[in-house]
C-alpha cells in the first residue's frame, strides 16, 4: 500500500493530531512539509496523540508548539536534547520526540548533542536544518554558507560552516539519517525509521527557508539530492561509508537513512542500577526505606 | 554545665593520613556514647597546604565548633605548625616529626609562650620495630592520643580492624602499631584532660549534612539523580551513586548543570521525582531552567550547597551569601519556594518537604545548604522512615477520563491547576516556556498574558498562607535576642547553653521557610525583644535586608543589628558568646 493510501484509511487517526491553532510561518516554508511528515509519522506507527511527547526547543520549529495535539514541552533555546532525555528516561514507554533548529543544536547547546549521541538517549531527534536564525530575523548559524551577507554579517560569513553530518559521525551515533522538507513522504519514511530505532536517532532534515536563506533555495537543494537507495552497493551499517558520503556538502547530498549501527543499545540497560527494573521511575514515587542504609552511620 | 574536649587531627592536604587516623577515632568516640560534631578543614587542591579533622565532644549534644583546640596530632611538618598555631594555651600536641628543629625553630618558643606540652613521640621507629611500613606512624600517634584521652583501648581495636577489613593482611600489623602507640611511655606526666564520660549510650546516627539530603531523597521516592561535579555538593551525587544499586535510583553525572537541571525538568514533567544539587555557581548556569519551570509549573527541587563566591571564591569553605541568588534567580515573575537545611536531621526531613511543596503548588522549590552542614559529622537521633508521606497532588485516576485540557493551567483564584502526566489521559496539554493559555496553546494576546502571569504569582499569596512560621528557641522574651537561619542555628543554640549556665538568658528566632518570607511572627518576636541581632555567614546581611524590605523597618536600624562573618569559616561557640556579652 503506497503512503498515502495507508493515510487515508486512518484519516480519523491523523485527524486527532489536529489543532485548532493557526500556523504563524512564512509562505513556503519548509516547517509546513516537516509538521505534516511528523504527524504522518506518528499516524503510520499507531502511536496515538496521548502516547508521545513533542519536544521543542525555540525557534521557528518551537512555534510548532501547539500545531500538533500531544503531550508536548517547549523549553529553553538550546536545551531540548538534555530536557528530552530527561523525560525519555523517566517514562520509556512514552514516545519522546526532541525538535530543534540549527542554531539551537549547533551553537547554543552542541555540547547536548555531543553527550546524547555519546549515551544514545531514547529519544529521536528531528533537526530542523535552515541553515540561518530564523526567528530573530536571518542570522548566520553555524551552518550559514562562507561569504553570505546575513543580518548581523552584512560583509558575509567568515568562518566555514560546519558538516553536520561529518561531526555526528564523529561521536559514534547509532542512528543517522537526513533528509528534505521538500519530499513530505521521504521525511515520514525516515521519521518513522527513527521512531522505530530503540537509541538517539539523529535525523536532519535540510530545510528550505524562502525569506531569509536565499543562498540555498528550494531548487538547490533538488539539483543535489539523491536518495540512498539509488548508490548501489551502500551498506549503511558501514559507518565509513556514511563518513564518505557526507563529505561533500556542495554538490551531492546523500538522503535516507545514512547510518544505522547493527547492534541495537538501550541506555538504561547500561545503567548497573536500572537493568533488572521492570517499572518506568513514574511509577515508582513512593517512600522509600532508608534504615537499611543507615547501618553504615549506627 | 557544657563541658566539651576538642580534639584536631591536622596534616598536610591528599596524604591520607587525615581520614586514616579520623575515621577509627571518630567511630570510636561514637561507640563510647559520646556527641560528635567535627568538621574537615582543607584547601582545594590535591595535595598540598594545610588540612585538619577537628571533633568536639561531650556528653551533650554538640552541634557546633569551638575555637578552643585541647589536644591535637601534628602528622607531618604542615600539621605541626597548624596544630602549633591554633592549640589553646596548655593544650597537649602529639607528633613524630623528628625533624622539627631544622624547619620548625621557633617551636621551643611557640610552646613556651602558650604554654603547651609538646610529646614527640618517635613513631617511625615504633612502627618499623613492629614490623609496619611507615604509613602507620599515624596509627602510633593514634593509639599514644587514645591513651592521653584516657579511653580502654578494646573499642579503638574494634574500629581499626573494621577499618582495614578491605585488607585483612594489615589488620594484625596496625592493630600491633596502635598498641605500641597505646602503651608507649614518653616519661612526660601530661596533664589530665578531666573528659567527663558519657554514662548512657544512646541510640544515635554518626552522619554529616550532604549524606543526609541524599537519604532524604531516597525515603521521598526520588527515582532521579543528576548532577555536575561540584564542591561542596559533590558527595551527594558520590553517595548516591554507591547506593544505586540497592536503591535501583538512575544517578547520572551530566555534562554540564544546564543540562542536569533539564534533565531533572523533564523527568519531573513525565512525572517521576528527581533531584539536582550544586553550588552557587553551577546554579547560576540553571538559573533559566528555574524559570521555565515557574512558567510551564513543572515542580523542580535544586539545591545549593553554598560556598563563598563570588566566582569559584573558596570551593571548600562554608558561606552563607546565596540567599539573595536563591530567591531572586531567573528572569521574568514567577512564584518559588526557598527552605534553608541547617543541621543532618532538617537536612534529611527539608528534603522530603521540598517535593512535597514542589508539586503541591508546581513551582520551583531550591534548597540551601552550607559547606559546613554538607561536611560536617553530627551524632543525632536515628531518621525515621514514613515521618513525611509522599503527597504528589496530580488528578485523581478517576478523574482522569473526564479532563479538559484547559484545566491543565486554568485560571483559578489560587493560582494552582490542575496537573495530569504526560501519558496518563487521553487530554493533553501543552507545557509551553511561550505564554501562553489555558490549555498551554501559545498566546500573545495583552489580556491573556496578563490573566496568566497574575495566576502563577497567586501562588505566592497561597504558599505563604500555608508555610510554618520561623520557630522560637528559648524563652518567650529575654534580654537580648538572635535571629538567623542556616547553620548558624547549631552555634546559637550551643551558646545559648553556655550563656544559661552563666545567668545570661538569650534566645533565638530560625528561619527555615525563607521565601515567601512570614514576618507576623518575627514582628512580634522584635516587639517583646527589642535587642535583637540578626547573624549570618554573610557581608551584607541577606536575611536582615530582606526582613527590613518585608517589613519597612528602619534601614539604619536593621545595619546596626547585624553581625556577620564571611571569610569562609563558620561561626565559633566563643564569638557567639562574646558577642552576646558586649550587646547585654
Amino acid at each position: 500500500m503506497s503512503q498515502l493510501h495507508e493515510l487515508i484509511s486512518k484519516s480519523q487517526e491523523f485527524s486527532e493530531f489536529e489543532t485548532k491553532q493557526k500556523h504563524t510561518w512564512c509562505s513556503g516554508c519548509g516547517n509546513f512539509g516537516i509538521l505534516n511528515a511528523l504527524q504522518r509519522a506518528l499516524v503510520l506507527e499507531n502511536i496515538k496523540p496521548h502516547e508521545a511527547l513533542l519536544c521543542y526547543d525555540v525557534g521557528c520549529n518551537g512555534n510548532a508548539s501547539d500545531k500538533i495535539n500531544s503531550y508536548t514541552i517547549h523549553g529553553l533555546h538550546g536545551r531540548v536534547l538534555s530536557l528530552a532525555s530527561g523525560a525519555a528516561l523517566a517514562n520509556t514507554k512514552q514516545e519522546v520526540i526532541a525538535i530543534a533548529g540549527d542554531g539551537a543544536t549547533f551553537s547554543e547547546g552542541i555540547n547536548h548533542l555531543v553527550h546524547a549521541v555519546r549515551n544514545d538517549y531514547p529519544i529521536t531527534f528531528i533537526l530542523h536544518n535552515n541553515n540561518n536564525y530564523g526567528l530573530t530575523i536571518g542570522q548566520a548559524s553555524s551552518t550559514t554558507k562562507h561569504g553570505f551577507a546575513m543580518s548581523a554579517s552584512p560583509d558575509g560569513v567568515i568562518a566555514d560552516p560546519l558538516n553536520t553530518l561529518d561531526f555526528v559521525l564523529s561521536l559514534k551515533p547509532s542512528f543517522v539519517a537526513r533528509s528534505f522538507s521538500g519530499d513530505v513522504e521521504h521525511m515520514t519514511r525516515t521519521i518513522q525509521s527513527g521512531l522505530n530505532h530503540p537509541g538517539f536517532s539523529y535525523i536532519e532534515i535540510m530545510q528550505a527557508c524562502p525569506t531569509f536563506n536565499k543562498a540555498t533555495p528550494q531548487e538547490w537543494y533538488w539539483d543535489k539530492i539523491k536518495y540512498i537507495e539509488d548508490y548501489p552497493d551502500y551498506n549503511k551499517n558501514d559507518i565509513w561509508q556514511a563518513r564518505k558520503m557526507v563529505e561533500n556538502m556542495e554538490t551531492q547530498l546523500a538522503i535516507g537513512v545514512l547510518y544505522e549501527k547493527t547492534e541495537q543499545t538501550d541506555f538504561l540497560q547500561k545503567v548497573e542500577s536500572r537493568k533488572n527494573s521492570t517499572t518506568e521511575l513514574t511509577q515508582e514515587v513512593q517512600n522509600r526505606s532508608i534504615q537499611e542504609l543507615l547501618q553504615e552511620f549506627v | 554545665m557544657v563541658s566539651r574536649t576538642v580534639i584536631k587531627i591536622a596534616g598536610e592536604n591528599g596524604m591520607g593520613g587525615l581520614s586514616s587516623v579520623g575515621e577509627p577515632l571518630q567511630k570510636a568516640l561514637k561507640r563510647l556514647g559520646f556527641f560528635i560534631h567535627s568538621e574537615r578543614e582543607f584547601p582545594s587542591t590535591i595535595k598540598g597546604g594545610k588540612a585538619s579533622n577537628t571533633f568536639n565532644i561531650s556528653t551533650q549534644p554538640v552541634r557546633s565548633l569551638s575555637q578552643k583546640i585541647d589536644i591535637a596530632i601534628g602528622l607531618d611538618r604542615e600539621g605541626v605548625k597548624d596544630a602549633l598555631e591554633t592549640l589553646s594555651n596548655g593544650g597537649i600536641l602529639i607528633h613524630a616529626f623528628d625533624r622539627w628543629n631544622k624547619v620548625i625553630k621557633d617551636l621551643p618558643a611557640q610552646e613556651e609562650a602558650k604554654n603547651l606540652r609538646v610529646v614527640l613521640i618517635p613513631a617511625r621507629e615504633i612502627a618499623v620495630e613492629n614490623g609496619g611500613s611507615l604509613i602507620m606512624v599515624n596509627t602510633v600517634l593514634l593509639g599514644y592520643l587514645w591513651k592521653v584521652l584516657g579511653f580502654e583501648i578494646e573499642i579503638l581495636k574494634t574500629e581499626i580492624a573494621e577499618q582495614f577489613s578491605s585488607k585483612p593482611g594489615l589488620i594484625n600489623l596496625n592493630l600491633k602499631c596502635l598498641e605500641a602507640g597505646y602503651n608507649y611511655d614518653s616519661g612526660e606526666s601530661l596533664p589530665a584532660l578531666n573528659i567527663a564520660k558519657p554514662v548512657e549510650i544512646l541510640k544515635t546516627i554518626l552522619i554529616d549534612g550532604n549524606t543526609s539530603l541524599a537519604l532524604g531523597a531516597i525515603q521521598a521516592g526520588v527515582r532521579a539523580y543528576y548532577a555536575y561535579p561540584m564542591s561542596p555538593s559533590t558527595s551527594i551525587l558520590v553517595y548516591l551513586a554507591k547506593v544505586s544499586h540497592k536503591t535501583e535510583m538512575l544517578v547520572k553525572q551530566a555534562e554540564d548543570e544546564i543540562t542536569a537541571v533539564q534533565m531533572a525538568l523533564g523527568s519531573m514533567h513525565m512525572g517521576t521525582r528527581s533531584l539536582v544539587f550544586t553550588s552557587g555557581g553551577g546554579f547560576d548556569l540553571m538559573t533559566e531552567t528555574i524559570s521555565l519551570s515557574g512558567m510551564i509549573e513543572v515542580p523542580l527541587v535544586v539545591g545549593i550547597v553554598q560556598r563563598p563566591g563570588p566566582a569559584t571564591g573558596l570551593p571548600t569553605w562554608t558561606s552563607q551569601a546565596d540567599l539573595n541568588l536563591a530567591i531572586y534567580s531567573g528572569h521574568g515573575e514567577f512564584s518559588r519556594i526557598v527552605i534553608a537545611v541547617s543541621d543532618p536531621t532538617s537536612c534529611y526531613l527539608e528534603i522530603q518537604n521540598a517535593f512535597n511543596l514542589a508539586e503541591k503548588y508546581q513551582t520551583p522549590v531550591i534548597i540551601l545548604s552550607e559547606a559546613t552542614i554538607a561536611m560536617s559529622y553530627e551524632t543525632v537521633g536515628v531518621f525515621e522512615d514514613n515521618l513525611i508521606p509522599v503527597v504528589r497532588n496530580l488528578v485523581k485516576p478517576e478523574n482522569l477520563e473526564s479532563l479538559q485540557n484547559s484545566d491543565r493551567y486554568k485560571i483559578t483564584e489560587n493560582g494552582i491547576s490542575q496537573r495530569w502526566l504526560p501519558g496518563q489521559s487521553k487530554t493533553t496539554f501543552f507545557a509551553n516556556g511561550d505564554e501562553h493559555w489555558e490549555g498551554g496553546e501559545l498566546t500573545e494576546e495583552a489580556d491573556k498574558s496578563e490573566q496568566m502571569i497574575a495566576k502563577r504569582l497567586r501562588k505566592t499569596e497561597t504558599i505563604i498562607a500555608e508555610l510554618p512560621e520561623p520557630e522560637i528557641y528559648g524563652m518567650e522574651k529575654t534580654k537580648l535576642a538572635i535571629i538567623g537561619w542556616g547553620s548558624t542555628k547549631n552555634v546559637i543554640l550551643d551558646a545559648i547553653e553556655i550563656l544559661k549556665d552563666q545567668n545570661i538568658e538569650v534566645n533565638y528566632l530560625h528561619y527555615t521557610y525563607l521565601w515567601p518570607l512570614k514576618t507576623d511572627k518575627f514582628l512580634k518576636f522584635i516587639e517583646t525583644n527589642p535587642n535583637f541581632f540578626i547573624i549570618e555567614g554573610n557581608h551584607g546581611g541577606q536575611l536582615a535586608d530582606l526582613l527590613q524590605k518585608e517589613t519597612n523597618l528602619n534601614p539604619q536600624e536593621i545595619d546596626q543589628r547585624k553581625l556577620n562573618k564571611w571569610n569562609g569559616r563558620p561561626f565559633f561557640v566563643e564569638e557567639i558568646i562574646e558577642f552576646v556579652k558586649t550587646k547585654i
